[in-house]
């Protein structure tokens, strides 16, 4: 009977034990808001974060910051740890871990700064999913190439579209002084307008075919230049 | 004959201090603004003599002359303080901010201010000697100026953070001003000799040689004026920016030596013209980074600084090749001052560097409170600036909020002075620094 008993707890702990982490991480899941303690400022963070296919998902938003539902990256949770960041030129690392309470707890690193932060969940995520880049049409395929002037000086611009199963992708050069490869993170072809969208760098062409060349401008923040693209020979 | 050498060592070393001393009472040292300064200069930090409190930053420059440190505060004030302990001799108020460096002459301070007027004050005691109103300032404005939005509607620039310094000369005193003007006074009446106008803004200092005033505007062009009765000599004409107005305007000040000028332009080149045509010698570009530092010249070599690119550029003054490229922290406004072997510039995070002049290389840095505090993260941990806290909204009044956090943190936009091993320097913190 003892035995039995014991054999019966052993069992119970071990489903228990083994369940353990998926509890954990589906206290993972959800809508986390908060503060990071930053000198002489409060910075809100809001971050969304569930698990598909296997794998965690998740966006942040930072008011104070202008970010507005940009995709989280390096998603590493191993309750009570929980790490991720946000790429590109704002470079944000949060290193967390979940308390008695409940909260997330750790540090907000960004530019070689470290400040405390802390979130609570506050209801189910909303996660926001990047636009994904679209296959754009077979006469836009290929190499294209024009010129434009920027605060008084030449600029050469070659483009090239190349479709793939999951959407075209594009090579983004800009030719001054020096030679420019663009980061490309969005390439997409809605109706007759093609863009190609460099957000690190604030580049973005805009364009539409017109008699074999590509008419539209070329975007560097708030400066817009028109800009003719015809085929590269 | 020892008592005769003697008299002789002892004579010239009087000539040598009043040398010194006049290259210390207006801006950039002299008025051909060369930036040097004679007498020794610490290869290594010690500590803060003093630092004096004012009321708002300090973008003015020191200026020195008879053991008192002579400034303007954009709290309005012109300060007149004792350079060996920071102690306040006299302070007169003005109605505006005072971000110019005042020139000493005559026992008489020179200086204007941001409520349009030009004001001389005994250098004893600060009383008002005489004043002189012009046609009223304002800064460097545009629409859509340097990319922000709305781009048709009108803004100030909020980086023309400098008013013109005057050169006193000859009986004369020499000024910039916002309404175009550059103004030559009678320096013991204030009466008007005459006004030379521009099409844009004077906030640049100009320089003196040989009878000749040399300035830039505004308005792209750098102007060379007959300095007895302010008839144009030669204009030169700079870059234009009509988009967006960012690579336009001269709001570096000229140093003009061994007949050529070397001034600095927002178009981002460093130019180098000759004095008696005009005409171009050499131009160093700067990848569209402008130069707002008044370049100074020593040794057959021009030192100068960039904004955006934060570069210390050291290049041959005869032909503009290079011969130093240091990369900085963060952007640098301030023009550098050279004493002896050492080379000091002040920094927009609020650091005051001083560099070899030989080799380019940091012989120390002094970094400010504020700096240190790093409020709202508006430095990386590497001290430079955080672009992505700063510069993150599309609003007009963004750029000029994250203007406002820089300057938060002390950046030195105030030009150091150099005296018997002790460098002087203003803060955006509201602080006036004597380190050594």
């Amino acid at each position: 009977m003892i035995a039995v008993g014991a054999r019966a707890r052993l069992i119970v702990t071990l489903i228990i034990g083994a369940a353990l982490p998926c509890l954990a991480e589906d206290a993972i899941s959800g809508r986390w808001e908060g503060t990071a303690h930053i000198p002489d400022d409060e910075l809100n963070i809001i971050v969304d974060l569930t698990q598909e296919n296997g794998g965690w998902v998740g966006s942040i938003i930072i008011p104070g910051l202008g970010l507005k539902g940009v995709p989280l990256t390096d998603i590493r949770v191993q309750p009570p740890d929980v790490n991720f960041a946000v790429k590109g030129a704002l470079g944000i690392q949060l290193n967390l871990r979940i308390d008695a309470n409940n909260k997330l707890v750790g540090n907000f690193e960004q530019g070689g700064n470290r400040a405390p932060a802390s979130l609570q969940k506050t209801g189910p995520p909303q996660v926001e999913y990047p636009l994904r880049n679209t296959p754009v049409a077979k006469e836009i395929e290929g190499e294209w190439k024009g010129d434009y002037i920027m605060l008084g000086y030449p600029r050469h611009v070659l483009i090239k579209f190349a479709n793939h199963p999951d959407g075209a992708t594009a090579d983004f050069v800009i030719v001054g002084r020096k030679q420019n490869v663009l980061p490309v993170d969005l390439v997409t072809q809605e109706g007759d307008l093609v863009t190609v969208d460099s957000h690190e760098t604030g580049f973005t062409f805009e364009g539409r075919l017109r008699d074999g060349k590509l008419t539209g401008a070329i975007h560097q923040g708030a400066i817009e230049t028109p800009l003719v693209l015809v085929r590269a020979k | 004959m020892t008592n005769n050498i003697s008299a002789i060592v002892v004579l010239l070393a009087m000539f040598c201090a009043a040398t010194t001393i006049d290259a210390q009472s207006m801006f950039r040292g002299d008025p051909m603004h060369s930036g040097t300064y004679a007498g020794p200069a610490p290869r290594q930090f010690h500590r803060v003599k003093w630092k004096f409190p004012t009321g708002d930053r300090v973008m003015s420059s020191p200026v020195f002359k008879d053991n008192v440190i002579y400034f303007g505060g954009d709290d309005g004030n012109v300060y007149a303080l004792d350079a060996a302990t920071g102690r306040q001799l006299w302070k007169r108020a003005t109605n505006g901010p005072a971000p110019a460096t005042p020139a000493i002459a005559n026992d008489t301070v020179y200086i204007g201010s941001y409520d349009g007027k030009f004001y001389a004050l005994n250098a004893k005691t600060g009383a008002l000697k005489w004043k002189f109103t012009t046609d009223g300032e304002r800064r460097f404005e545009a629409k859509g100026v340097h990319g922000w939005q709305p781009k048709n509607q009108t803004i100030a620039d909020p980086f023309d953070v400098f008013l013109s310094s005057p050169v006193a000369t000859n009986g004369t005193v020499y000024f910039g001003s916002g309404d175009g003007n550059v103004y030559a006074l009678d320096s013991a009446t204030g009466d008007l000799r005459w006004k030379f106008k521009t099409g844009d803004v004077v906030h640049a200092s100009p320089a003196f040689a040989d009878g000749v005033l040399f300035f830039g505007s505004w308005d792209s062009y750098f102007y060379a004026v007959d300095a007895a009765t302010g008839k144009e000599k030669w204009r030169f004409h700079g870059g234009e920016d009509p988009m967006i107005h960012n690579q336009v305007g001269f709001q570096s000040s000229p140093a003009v030596v061994n007949g050529t000028v070397y001034t600095g332009c927002r178009d981002s080149n460093l130019y180098a013209l000759d004095a008696a045509s005009g005409k171009e010698k050499w131009r160093f570009f700067n990848d569209l980074s402008w130069v707002i530092t008044s370049p100074a010249v020593a040794d057959g070599k021009v030192f100068f600084a960039t904004s955006d690119s934060s570069l210390y550029h050291v290049v041959d003054a005869n032909s503009g090749k290079s011969i130093i490229r240091q990369q900085g922290e963060a952007y640098m406004f301030s023009s550098p001052a050279v004493a002896a072997d050492v080379v000091f510039i002040g920094v927009l995070n609020g650091t005051l560097e001083a560099r070899d002049a030989k080799t380019g290389e940091l012989l120390w840095d002094y970094q400010v409170e504020k700096s240190m505090q790093n409020n709202a993260w508006v430095l990386t941990g590497d001290r430079k600036f955080n672009e992505p806290f700063l510069f993150h909204s599309n609003w007009r009044e963004a750029p000029l909020l994250a203007n406002d956090q820089q300057i938060r943190i002390g950046g030195i936009y105030s030009s150091p002075l150099v005296v018997n091993g002790v460098v002087y320097f203003g803060s955006a913190d509201g602080f006036v620094y004597a380190v050594e």
